[in-house]
């Protein structure tokens, strides 16, 4: 299984898909006009990976998300899910500033979805 | 060659609370410059992040609003304009407007009135069940944008249509914060 590195712009998160143990770390704002294109390979990256490996952490400094992004952003959120119902341990940690309690009402939103360890932490 | 009445123009600006404006073709490249100095503008304003987020939050689903309705709409060029004032009260008024179609104006107009009369609650709701519905477009929020921004607002946002003698129509949205 091979990592997925995607640099960082103004628009779009600095992505690192690591494995062993696998990750997903991603940092910044979001909010390309097709957040679909950038996605959709962390997306497949995450089923590839979790169609082996039994855990998988996300890590989150996202601040900003524009809708499109939010939309994929759920896509990815669905697919840890599945495999926290089948039996695997996979954890979302969101970071943000304690400064920006919106960051912190978006994570919110998604978390209420879901039954999978979420975790919304304050920074600073 | 014509004048340009700068001074009347920046009386009109100073007049109606105008921090930023732009009118023309509006790019990719384009949106995220002018939201820079936006979030420039608010850095130096005694702003919470929070806020500050909300404002540009709205500006940047206002301005991929209009360029997504030019790209599926086969429309020559993105031409939009674009404002951002603040009022007597220190709210941030964003409003971006286009040329469309008459009918997709009416409908949007329509669209826009439906939000602007819900409240929160049934704001988030309807955004929870919109996040749900199935895409017909990979690329866009698939009508997430104006219910996004509608719950950010801290008044019903607004709507405007020109109808045109050419048989367009121009189309603006306000959304205050």
């Amino acid at each position: 299984m091979t990592e997925l590195k995607i640099a960082g712009s103004t628009s779009t998160p600095t992505i690192e898909c690591t494995t062993q143990p696998a990750r997903v770390y991603m940092k910044g704002d979001s909010y390309p006009e097709n957040a679909f294109d950038l996605y959709q390979p962390v997306l497949q990256w995450m089923e590839a990976q979790l169609a082996s490996a039994d855990a998988l952490t996300m890590d989150l400094e996202l601040v900003y998300l524009n809708t499109s992004s939010v939309r994929i952003m759920m896509d990815l959120f669905d697919t840890l899910e599945e495999a926290h119902t089948s039996g695997r341990q996979v954890t979302v940690n969101w970071y943000y500033d304690a400064r920006n309690e919106r960051v912190a009402e978006l994570a919110g939103e998604f978390k209420e979805d879901l039954s999978l360890p979420f975790h919304i932490l304050p920074q600073g | 060659m014509h004048s340009i009445d700068l001074f009347a123009l920046q009386q009109r600006y100073t007049e109606q609370g105008i921090l930023l404006c732009f009118n023309g073709p509006l790019s990719s490249s384009l949106i995220e410059e002018i939201g820079k100095a936006l979030r420039n503008h608010m850095e130096s304003q005694a702003i919470t992040p929070s806020s500050a987020m909300d404002v540009f939050g709205v500006y940047i689903e206002l301005t991929q609003n209009i360029r997504h309705y030019f790209q599926t709409h086969a429309w020559p060029e993105a031409v939009a304009t674009v404002v951002i004032a603040r009022d007597e009260a220190g709210h941030y008024l964003v409003s971006a407007g286009n040329r469309v179609q008459i009918a997709d104006g009416r409908a949007l107009l329509e669209r826009v009135a439906a939000l602007a009369a819900l409240d929160k609650a049934a704001l988030r709701a309807k955004y929870k069940e919109q996040m749900r519905a199935p895409r017909a477009d990979a690329a866009s929020g698939a009508g997430l944008g104006l219910i996004d921004m509608a719950r950010k607002a801290s008044a019903p946002i607004q709507g405007q249509l020109q109808e045109l003698a050419d048989g367009s129509a121009f189309f603006s949205l306000t959304v205050a914060i």
